[in-house]
């Protein structure tokens, strides 16, 4: 257990450092933008997203929910998503219902008790993974578009690509306010089981300190962006129908994005069949 | 034809109680190449901001007078209209980026105002500014001087007909700067584009610039032709400008005498070698060589044994940084550390304070394996000042700042020992404000006084002078020279030759991640195969005075002028 916790408290700076999450925002962002998943039309596969987001939460069939998970773990692994969003994925399923249907098991539930846990396992898993196969498998520039063609505001689609444009820059800045911290502040001896808890703790009071030089640093930059946004005419084109007509140009239904929709909507009958033999 | 006219312009910011611009008048004719050189807060970015109708659109306050741009009277349109005329770029370009990819960022302005050929226009100005076949590209993958190349083509992508800079060079080293001159210089000749700079490095006035405007006080003092401008040696002195050590040493032959009067100063080595053609070479009788020669028998201080570093890329191969680095530092030893941008300077401060682990190889501070040990506990010998003081100020005020470290470790009389480092300093007037809202040269400062509150063995400090004006940039060498009793050992990163060939006594020059150089000043720049390689800009005296005899190594004005009689 010491040697545990020896190890968390030593690594939460190490194996989650600032260089390592930023190194995975970005990969997740941009780093797969050559795969199947990222190729396919925005709008394409955002009707499908609205399928597999949805459909699973009113449906309690274990064969039907199985079938969605099967062809989601799939497009997710299709879609080359980084590791750390699938640990999250996992850490995030697992907090929700899998040590509810653990704890079952482990005090000797039957059958009864663990199938309702299985169905609300499943829909998270199946609904969080179609997400992450969307969210994460395109590029955020053609997510935006894709939304903007349903009819979201301009706003909405710009905020998603500046944000993962200023995201590493942000994420360099708190890695070295972060180190301020760390080289000048004294942290607390971490002897003994007790002292790892209070290292632990005054590590997570550093990031949370940080937050505030980080954010004053950012007010500080979005002045000259907001006096360039405006000089490059992101007002203007806001209420412009022409620019958005020009943006959405760009998107094309192809013979590919008409497979996937194919590929999936077979499955899902083969699915459907099955259900109705058993 | 003027293609840009200022008709007795006055501007209060508002709160201000004095105006920043007086009465301005001004006319830039079509086609010129204009430098505009004033002190700290005389409005030079002020007046850029009328000319491109930020003010009075953007940014209110108490506006007075005209400006036409193109014979259309600012007040009057859009600043989107606007840019299409005049073209802005930031001093702090990075935030003028706001697409994730680079022909995106470069026709982002064209696709707003509705250009259906915007992708195309994009193209042609990255073309025209030395980005071509880098369209898709991500803007993390870009060096700082290409990144302030795109920066420069979102504003071109608009065709504008003037371009406006603020102090483009102030982040780079030479390579990139000449590049940046080198494109700026071609738009405005090929393209018959109208170029406004702000700029403090005279040398590439000297070599670049048509016209110079000096900006006094909020009012236009004179605009002259280049060669007349930089004459005016008291004039830019008074003003907090340095001109061309070159024309200094003249300027200071004529005063003494051994100059005729009546002749224009050079401004240029070229020049310079006609104009100082008379003067003889003297070698001086304290040489350098002997004292730099004594063995190394310090102590080591910190030392690299075979250290390997990539860094995790988005997509492919690791980028590689340092490949089995060995390397040395001495206790006592000022040690510059030079190279391009991107040559692993920040990445070998990172290493020595732990914060990056190498991959293959050990760093010993002080005989103890880096990463063995905490942060916390290396604070007491080593100390990083960021190139980005901002970063420093984690507390509300720059007392506290100073304080912060000595108070959580409970060091005796940390009061009366940050009140003394303030007074140091000269911060005491300040001690209540944010860090953050200090001018540059006091940020500067107040990082260095940061740095050192704990009195570590070791200092480094990664561009203590980068984006400062010349004047601030003396004041912080001062404040180096000052701080010698303070730190045993200090390592800077930098590319300023001046600061280097002034302070430093061991030059360690980096290349594709290794030490190709390392020795005295003399030894360094009077490699001319390393100058070359690397790209390095020895201080213009020094070139001044080996053009005139191979055996001078001077590196301040009086040097040369000792040297040379």
């Amino acid at each position: 257990m010491t040697n545990m916790m020896k190890k968390l408290s030593e690594n939460i700076f190490d194996k989650l450092s600032m260089d390592f999450l930023r190194n995975q925002v970005l990969k997740n962002a941009y780093g797969n933008d050559d795969t199947v998943i990222a190729k396919l039309d925005p709008r394409i596969l955002l009707v499908w997203y609205l399928f597999f987001g949805l459909v699973p939460w009113f449906s309690n069939n274990i064969i039907f929910l199985g079938g969605c998970f099967l062809l989601v773990a799939v497009t997710t692994i299709l879609a080359k998503v980084a590791g750390l969003v699938l640990f999250l994925f996992l850490v995030g399923v697992f907090s929700q219902t899998g040590y509810l249907f653990l704890v079952s098991l482990f005090f000797g539930g039957n059958a009864e008790t663990i199938i309702p846990l299985l169905v609300l396992t499943l829909k998270v898993a199946t609904v969080s993974l179609a997400s992450i196969t969307v969210f994460s498998g395109l590029d955020p520039d053609r997510l935006s578009n894709g939304l903007m063609w349903f009819g979201c505001p301009e706003r909405l689609s710009f905020s998603i690509s500046y944000a993962y444009r200023i995201l590493p820059m942000l994420m360099e800045e708190f890695q070295n306010v972060l180190l301020s911290y760390r080289l000048r502040g004294k942290a607390p001896e971490s002897n003994g089981f007790i002292g790892k808890i209070k290292y632990l703790v005054y590590q997570i009071q550093v990031i949370i300190h940080s937050f505030y030089p980080l954010m004053l640093n950012t007010a500080k930059r979005s002045r000259t962006t907001v006096e360039a946004l405006e000089m490059r005419g992101y007002r203007y084109a806001a209420t412009n129908k022409e620019v958005k007509k020009m943006k959405l140009s760009a998107l094309k239904i192809t013979y590919d994005d008409l497979l996937f929709l194919a590929v999936s909507f077979l499955w899902m009958a083969i699915v459907a069949v099955v259900m109705s033999y058993m | 034809m003027n293609i840009l006219e200022v008709k007795d312009v006055t501007f209060t910011y508002p709160g201000a109680g004095i105006p920043t611009l007086r009465h301005v008048e001004l006319q830039i004719e079509k086609g010129d190449f204009i430098a505009i050189v004033g002190n700290n807060g005389c409005g030079k970015s002020t007046l850029c901001k009328v000319m491109n109708g930020l003010i009075p659109h953007f940014i209110t306050g108490d506006f007075e007078g005209t400006v036409l741009a193109d014979g259309i009277d600012t007040k009057t349109v859009e600043i989107g209209d606007l840019a299409k005329v005049v073209g802005y770029v930031y001093q702090d370009f990075e935030n003028q980026i706001v697409r994730p990819t680079v022909l995106d960022d470069a026709s982002y302005a064209c696709m707003n105002y509705a250009m259906p050929d915007y992708l195309d226009r994009g193209r042609q100005a990255l073309k025209d500014c030395g980005l071509e076949g880098r369209d898709d590209e991500y803007i993390w993958q870009l060096s700082g001087g290409q990144t302030h190349l795109l920066a420069l083509a979102g504003a071109v992508s608009l065709e504008p007909e003037v371009l406006i800079l603020d102090e483009p060079i102030a982040q780079l080293d030479p390579r990139h700067a000449d590049l940046i001159y080198g494109i700026l210089k071609d738009l405005n000749e090929r393209l018959g584009k109208t170029i406004i700079v702000i700029e403090h490095h005279t040398e590439y006035i000297a070599d670049y610039c048509k016209h110079v405007m000096l900006l006094k006080e909020g009012h236009v003092e004179w605009v002259l032709p280049t060669k007349e401008a930089l004459d005016r040696v008291e004039d830019l002195q008074a003003s907090n400008i340095f001109p061309p050590q070159v024309t200094l040493a003249a300027w200071r032959l004529q005063r003494q005498g051994r100059l005729p009067r009546e002749r224009m100063l050079p401004s240029t080595i070229s020049a310079g070698r006609e104009a100082f053609r008379n003067l003889t070479f003297v070698k001086p009788e304290t040489s350098e060589n002997t004292q730099e020669k004594e063995p190394q028998d310090k102590a080591v201080s910190v030392s690299f044994q075979d250290v390997s570093v990539s860094y995790r890329s988005v997509k492919g191969e690791p980028k590689k940084i340092y490949q089995h680095l060995n390397l040395d530092l001495h206790k006592g030893e000022k040690i510059a550390l030079i190279g391009s941008n991107g040559a692993g300077k920040s990445t070998m401060m990172k290493l020595m304070t732990g914060l990056i682990k190498p991959n293959e190889g050990r760093i010993f501070l002080k005989g103890a394996p880096v990463h063995e040990t905490k942060p916390e506990q290396l604070s007491k010998y080593i100390s990083l000042v960021y190139q980005n003081p901002e970063d420093m100020f984690i507390k509300d005020s720059i007392e506290a700042d100073i304080a912060y470290a000595m108070q959580v470790r409970e060091v005796e009389e940390w009061q009366e020992k940050t009140e003394a480092l303030l007074e140091r300093f000269r911060l005491t007037k300040l001690k209540d404000r944010d860090g953050r809202l200090l001018s540059g040269g006091q940020m500067r400062r107040a990082s260095l006084a940061i740095g050192v509150a704990l009195r570590p063995e070791i200092l480094l400090l990664d561009e203590p002078t980068a984006n400062l004006d010349i004047a601030t940039r003396k004041e912080i060498m001062r404040t180096l020279k000052d701080m010698e009793d303070v730190t045993d050992t200090v390592m800077i990163a930098t590319h300023d030759m001046q600061l280097v060939s002034e302070w430093a006594e061991r030059i360690i020059v980096l290349y594709q991640g290794n030490v190709i150089a390392d020795g005295s000043r003399n030894e360094i720049f009077g490699n001319k195969e390393v100058v070359e390689k690397v790209g390095i800009r020895p201080p213009e005296i020094f070139s001044m005075g080996k053009a005139l005899h191979d055996d001078a190594f001077c590196y301040t004005v009086d040097e040369f002028l000792q040297c040379f009689v």
